[in-house]
């Protein structure tokens, strides 16, 4: 065959290749790969809900994300990328817009366009649900009212939408971007409850079959927009005990593993078939003190202990976080003095609290004086957040009774907790141990803890850090907006809201035939490039 | 006998409704099922729009009232997790996977009790009669979450996968966790066999019999064992109670899809409707069970039917 020949039957042939082909290559590293494969990854939970305006919690999303997908997509370092938008930028202080990707289908066929968009918006906000024909639902985040200063958008063209606000909103593009789009015409047609039971996205995987609370069963879509997945089915199993899923991987019967606790991962780690990744997530682990003042809870007319930032910073410099770190957690968390968690976008690091005891000790008798150091009513919610979670608490309890603060620890059950901090009984000296965490990249998720009352804010801020905060807000200016948000970030570590303990780091073990996992800093893992040994 | 049957299905209904009652009563003292439903930077207003979607906003009798004469059509409500109602829920985990995995502990605790236990007797003292009570012992004493992760270990790790460490739809896959539920009650029933047959074993009957030069396993198991059925019967009824709390604990371990990790999973989540429906389940096969015991146990001994 002449040359040319051959060069124009490999043009065309390229041509013909729909995309993403090429990266079904048959080795990976080297290693040839099997890419009829099916992955088993055990994981701790089931979600409840796949329709992702319910609600994105730490398991939830880890489902929903397989498919469906946002405007903003992150990579695996925590950089926002291009998802289903291609670019988004603010056009002036009160819009934003974004540039939608072309060619991308829901994975019954349905296009996903500016029409998409708006659907979404309109669910969000709950506007024009009557037009649509579908219903409300019980929502997570009201957008209505967290982000009240949205007041419209509009289709510009079929791949561009535009967002108006009342005044700058510097993270929309997360608040909004970061949120997962379920298709329009589908969800018309088949209500909102369908959303539930077998959705269709546009993500890498289509979901078969769901058996609650046993397994969730993905198909590849081969007419991903992106490199389609190196395996063909992806298997979600339900296997709430660590030492269960620890021994059905020992066992083969499944090739990957979320949440090792920290003692485990050290022995996996031995083991000469397995692999043990993990990553720093954005679950930070605090102790929250009460200092409201008395109009802003159940307060039988007495304003909240802790008020003083020097009683607070006083239990900072009381905690050895260091040896929390390396005893309990051995190596898998870290500190962070910052309110922002280290993988945030607008993170900026800070001066960490130093063990000390002593200055402790002076900074409670110079905030005190002859009356000594309120004592701590702290509520404790054991087996909500792991072992480790459940062991530094009394550690921490022992830390501050070390520098004089009596302690009274209640241990309770999650949603006992949850209803004291409901209700606002939470008493003047009182304090309760909790984590949070995040769905969005931006900082703002973080430093919003303190600026209205919420069931984690029991510290408002003061106005000139209300002022600042507000400030990171409607900066719309990305430089100027870091700095600001590393000013506040440095005052809040001062101010000192809460005592900060850690933040976590998650350890996954796998198979070593499973090739390229590598666990992400959200809330969900992805298997787009990952690959099994054939 | 239909007096009888009257008697027990008029108090069967009786505890259904106080138990429902109570249930509903007690879980609204122990949180706000809303507050699981927001982010945990919701405000108030938030809570308050989410408890009014979820209709727990309106006063508590009238939520009673609801509830007290939907029941009897089976509506208990959408699931506040799953959003699905709340019944289909708590049927779909009760048939097949608890179901299964009850009955098969039912049919070990019994089936492996009655030679083990008639061993034990027939053997007092003996060595096989001592093994048998450290056997029993030990089966007692295990917590279940231990001896089921013993069993994994051993089984699905240590043997190279000969069962399944979790999962459920083979006969392999019951095994494990059915062998883990019987164990406890199978230990009790052994020693309820061997003591009630050890007093039957001393009757005058027993003696005439074996004077009538019958073999000594005809003694045992038709004239003895019969007679020694009766408090085995009653306790198995109960066990049933016991292999459904157990599903909690074994139903977590093995990752069995069943009515125990459901109720694990809905109790700290306060989802109402679905804990409603399972211990309106819970109860109603409870005292089905019962019934059905003391019906049994009244055919066997008339004198249980005047008491």
């Amino acid at each position: 065959m002449a040359p040319w020949l051959v060069l124009l039957v490999t043009a065309v042939l390229v041509l013909l290749t729909p995309p993403g082909a090429a990266a079904q290559a048959s080795t990976v590293d080297g290693v040839t790969i099997d890419p009829d494969a099916e992955l088993v990854v055990a994981l701790a939970d089931d979600t409840n809900n796949m329709d992702p305006r319910i609600g994105m919690g730490s398991i939830r999303s880890n489902y929903i994300r397989q498919v469906f997908e946002s405007l903003v997509d992150v990579d695996h370092a925590g950089k926002p990328v291009p998802g289903l938008a291609l670019a988004w930028k603010p056009v002036n202080d009160l819009t934003w817009e974004f540039t939608l990707r072309r060619g991308v289908t829901f994975h019954d066929g349905e296009p996903f366009n500016a029409d998409t968009v708006l659907f979404n918006l309109d669910r969000f906000f709950r506007r024009n649900l009557d037009k649509h024909g579908v219903k409300d639902v019980a929502a997570g985040t009201s957008f209505e009212k967290v982000y009240p200063f949205v007041t419209r958008w509009e289709k510009v063209d079929d791949h561009t939408v535009r967002i108006h606000t009342s005044e700058p909103a510097a993270n929309l593009w997360d608040f909004i971007g970061r949120e997962p789009l379920v298709p329009r015409a589908w969800t018309v047609k088949n209500g909102v409850e369908a959303l539930n039971e077998r959705p269709v996205g546009t993500g890498p995987w289509k979901l078969v079959e769901w058996k609650r609370k046993n397994h969730m069963l993905f198909e590849r879509n081969e007419r991903y927009w992106g490199a389609p997945p190196r395996m063909k089915r992806l298997r979600f199993v339900i296997i709430p005990e660590a030492a269960a899923r620890i021994a059905a991987l020992r066992a083969g019967q499944v090739g990957l593993i979320e949440a090792v606790p920290p003692l485990d991962a050290g022995v996996l780690e031995r083991e000469p078939t397995l692999r043990v990744v993990s990553s720093v997530q954005k679950l930070a682990c605090r102790i929250y003190l009460n200092g409201r003042t008395k109009e802003a809870y159940e307060s039988g007319g007495r304003d909240g202990a802790f008020a003083d930032p020097k009683v607070r910073l006083a239990l900072n410099l009381a905690v050895n976080r260091e040896a929390i770190v390396q005893k309990i957690f051995h190596g898998l968390a870290i500190v962070n003095a910052s309110p922002v968690a280290t993988v945030a976008y607008g993170y900026a690091a800070q001066e960490a609290y130093p063990f000390d005891p002593a200055r402790a000790r002076a900074l409670l008798a110079e905030a005190t004086g002859k009356d000594g150091p309120p004592s701590l009513d702290l509520l404790f919610p054991t087996k909500h957040y792991g072992q480790a979670f459940d062991e530094t608490v009394p550690a921490v309890v022992e830390m501050l009774k070390d520098v004089g603060v009596p302690v009274n620890v209640k241990a309770l059950d999650f949603g006992t907790l949850l209803q004291t901090l409901t209700k606002g009984t939470l008493p003047p000296n009182g304090g309760f141990a909790a984590c949070r965490t995040s769905n969005n990249l931006d900082a703002d998720d973080f430093v919003r803890d303190w600026a209205t009352t919420t069931l984690v804010n029991w510290t408002p801020y003061p106005p000139e850090l209300m002022t600042l905060y507000q400030g990171t807000r409607r900066q719309v200016d990305p430089k100027k907006r870091l700095a600001l948000l590393a000013d506040l970030q440095r005052r809040v570590r001062d101010w000192a809201p809460v005592v900060s303990l850690y933040q976590e780091v998650k350890a996954y073990a796998h198979s070593t035939r499973v090739l390229r996992f590598t666990p992400t800093q959200e809330l969900n893992m992805d298997f787009r490039g990952v690959a099994l040994k054939k | 006998m239909a007096r009888f049957l009257a008697r027990r299905l008029i108090h069967a209904v009786f505890v259904v409704w106080g138990v429902v009652t109570v249930v509903f009563f007690i879980l609204r003292l122990t949180g706000d099922p809303a507050a699981f439903l927001v982010d945990q930077t919701a405000t108030r207003e938030e809570i308050a729009h989410a408890r009014h979607l979820l209709g727990l906003d309106r006063p508590l009798y009238a939520q009673y009232l609801d509830f007290i004469t939907s029941v009897p059509r089976g509506d208990f409500g959408l699931s506040i997790q799953q959003r699905r109602p709340a019944l289909p829920i708590v049927l779909e985990h009760l048939w097949p996977a608890t179901a299964e995995l009850a009955l098969a502990a039912i049919v070990l605790a019994t089936v492996l009790a009655i030679p083990l236990g008639v061993v034990a007797a027939t053997h007092r003292n003996g060595a096989l009669d001592h093994l048998s009570r450290l056997g029993s012992l030990f089966l007692q004493s295990m917590p279940s979450f231990w001896l089921g992760l013993m069993l994994i270990l051993v089984f699905a790790v240590a043997l190279g996968g000969l069962l399944p460490a979790f999962g459920s739809g083979s006969l392999r896959h019951l095994i494990l966790p059915a062998l883990t539920l019987a164990a406890a009650p199978l230990a009790q029933n052994v020693r309820l066999i061997r003591s009630g047959l050890l007093e039957v074993l001393q009757q005058d009957y027993v003696r005439t019999a074996r004077a009538k030069g019958l073999a000594e396993r005809g003694v045992v198991y038709r004239h003895a064992l019969r007679n020694a059925a009766g408090p085995f019967l009653t306790v198995t009824g109960l066990s049933l109670g016991f292999m459904l709390s157990g599903t909690l604990v074994i139903e977590t371990v093995f990752s069995w899809p069943g009515l125990g990790r459901l109720m694990v999973q809905a109790v700290p989540g306060r989802d109402f409707p679905v804990i409603q429906a399972a211990v309106v389940v819970f109860a109603v096969l409870f005292v089905a069970v019962n019934l059905i015991v003391d019906v049994v146990h009244g055919l066997v001994d008339p004198r249980a039917r005047v008491a």
